[in-house]
């Protein structure tokens, strides 16, 4: 491992690519498992391009609105962000184009993260599934459509529409109620029992706060705030529900003219790489988007692993989020908030 | 004091500077942006935000709440504070200290700590579910109550605190010389003790009904999204929708109730005086 690495290093540093010292590379992030990621991506890299990494965190939208602040003279040379927000950024013209040569472990992903958009801007570099979460000694979920019946009244919390767990738990919802026009008459749906749900909940943090006080006893939630569940001392389940799990995906984005194109390339696909994407899988951090990556089972009973998991998410085109998110607050403001 | 208005001008000048580089620049800045929304000055930014049902119903839930809040931390600082200046000098001190604790604890803290009250497990579902008054727990977290009785909790003290020191100033002997000539206690308040008093409750009720109105700790978590003040809309608009004109609208709409509720108090306390 340490002899490869170095090998890599003198690699580079023969290719006379490397070596200038006072290189830097700008990310910008999600703020969690920061100190994971230092250990298993960060300090690794930093080594091989002998290069130093100016790690940006926040939420989407500061991170978003920092991008667009700097459009012309950009401090960010690559993000990982959601694949609607990689639309939003696309369309406003302040990304590029991935080069798929410069990426040579993209061949290694599943297909559906080689280009999320279909516009050649985002590669994905992990998925996650969504489902509910529940007390397993007071409930039992067995549909998406179970959070808005009798037994859960009263019970249960829901994201609110402005996260992107918010339109995915509305698309399974339509999917339990078979229907099939769009997420609008799901929402009025949801304004009709909006008396027998808790709370609209915005970050999982908050979910994680309302379970363990027994508010909720059940919610949708994404894959990656499991394991703040399982190691909590309530009895907590993760349904399977008739309609499957929904699921989505956080993607890589090159800034536009940041001038630092060959360093970010080399990140990008480094990040990729199946020694990255396993050691990140191994801390139960990210679930891979590289098929190569094996990890033990248990391991991936904590994960969105494998391609028999990945290919059965319901993922909801980022297109269809970006197009409709106005009009779906509306209604939801109208309807289920009030 | 000063021997001329140079010498006083110049010992003001740096706080001055301080203030307008660092608070009036960037607030004023940042305000603007609710009256050029698309880039020339308009007043589209508040008929817009006003236009919205939500918004209205958000906007007056807040002043509703801030009302509320500060009326009923009158009714009750009345009460607290005629006790507490009755008492010896000793026991004063003691009680004054416990009114005064809660303003050394984080808000975050007091606020978790009616969660641990009002929740479905909380002290009060537990009797309430005990004694057989319901089956099921109650609902009270994320309620407009549970905003009301946090905010009300957390600035209480405020209002106690200004009416202590406006009654300490009213003279011993005019309440009992009230009496001895026969008003009645309802006579002795609204005649004797609210003019004597009149502007520790400006002050009180200010405080108070800012505080209520510009607390965001509070109502995020005992309100969350179902129950959205300004403030909790407000962090929202900057912090989900990155929508920093309806923002800017909001913190001005803050502003202008924050003042006004202080001009009009004044104007209360001067009315008769």
């Amino acid at each position: 491992m340490k002899l490869s690495l170095s090998l890599l290093a003198l690699s580079c540093a023969m290719g006379g690519t490397a070596m200038a010292a006072d290189r830097t590379l700008t990310i910008s992030v999600y703020s969690f498992a920061q100190d994971e990621y230092k250990k298993a991506l960060y300090d690794p890299f930093e080594e091989i391009c002998g290069c130093d990494i100016v790690v940006e965190t926040g939420n989407s939208v500061e991170r978003m609105a920092k991008i667009e602040a700097n459009a012309a003279n950009p401090v960010i040379d690559m993000a990982v962000i959601s694949t609607q927000d990689a639309l939003s950024l696309a369309r406003k013209g302040l990304i590029a184009p991935l080069d798929a040569a410069s990426l040579p472990n993209m061949a290694k992903l599943y297909d559906s993260a080689k280009d999320p958009n279909g516009d050649g801007m985002s590669v994905g570099y992990t998925y996650y599934a969504s489902s509910i979460v529940y007390r397993s000694d007071l409930v039992q979920v067995d549909s998406w459509g179970d959070l808005l019946g009798p037994d859960l009244a009263g019970q249960v919390a829901l994201p609110n529409i402005t996260g992107t767990q918010g339109p995915l738990t509305l698309m399974m919802l339509g999917k339990a109620m078979g229907e099939t026009g769009g997420l609008a008459p799901v929402i009025s749906a949801v304004g009709e029992k909006a008396d027998d749900i808790v709370t609209f909940y915005s970050r999982s943090s908050e979910l994680v706060q309302l379970m363990n006080q027994q508010e909720v006893i059940a919610a949708p939630v994404g894959r990656f705030a499991w394991s703040s569940f399982a190691d909590a001392p309530l009895p907590f389940a993760w349904a399977e529900p008739a309609e499957g799990q929904a699921g989505g995906m956080n993607v890589m984005v090159m800034t536009k003219g940041n001038g630092n194109e060959e360093l970010a390339y080399q990140f990008m696909d480094y990040w990729l790489s199946t020694e990255v994407q396993t050691r990140i899988a191994e801390m139960l951090v990210d679930s891979p988007a590289n098929k190569e990556v094996v990890v033990s089972d248990e391991i991936a009973a904590n994960l969105t692993y494998g391609a028999d998991v990945i290919n059965a998410l319901n993922i909801l085109p980022a297109a269809d989020v970006v197009d409709n998110r106005e009009a779906w607050v509306e209604q939801w403001n109208t309807e289920v908030i009030r | 004091m000063f021997r001329n208005t140079r010498e006083g001008l110049a010992l003001v000048l740096p706080a001055a500077i301080f203030s307008t580089l660092l608070f009036l620049v960037p607030v004023g800045i940042l305000l603007s942006e609710a009256f050029r929304p698309s880039g020339s000055w308009s007043l589209a930014g508040y008929a817009e935000f006003f236009s919205e049902p939500l918004n209205r119903t958000v906007f007056l839930r807040t002043l509703k709440l801030g009302l509320l809040v500060a009326g009923t931390a009158a009714v009750i600082g009345y009460a607290a504070a005629f006790c507490i200046v009755n008492l010896g000098p000793k026991s004063r001190g003691r009680v004054f200290g416990m009114v005064v604790l809660p303003l050394m604890i984080s808000p975050v803290a007091r606020t978790y700590a009616w969660i641990v009250i009002l929740g479905r497990t909380g002290i009060v579902n537990g009797a309430i579910t005990g004694l057989g008054l319901s089956d099921t727990p109650v609902r009270l977290l994320f309620t407009e109550t549970a905003v009301f009785l946090g905010l009300l909790q957390l600035f209480l003290p405020l209002m106690i605190i200004s009416l202590v020191s406006a009654m300490e100033n009213i003279p011993r002997d005019v309440i009992p010389a009230a009496r001895v000539l026969g008003a009645s206690w309802l006579a002795v308040f609204f005649k004797v003790i609210l003019p004597l008093t009149r502007e520790g409750l400006v002050i009180g009720g200010t405080l108070v009904f800012t505080g209520a109105l510009t607390a965001y700790i509070t109502p995020a978590i005992l309100g969350g999204s179902k129950v959205l003040m300004l403030e909790t809309l407000l962090y929202q608009k900057v912090n989900v929708s990155n929508d920093f004109v309806s923002a800017s609208v909001i913190a001005m709409i803050l502003i202008v109730m924050s003042f006004s509720a202080n001009l009009l108090l004044k104007r209360i306390a001067t009315a008769r005086s």
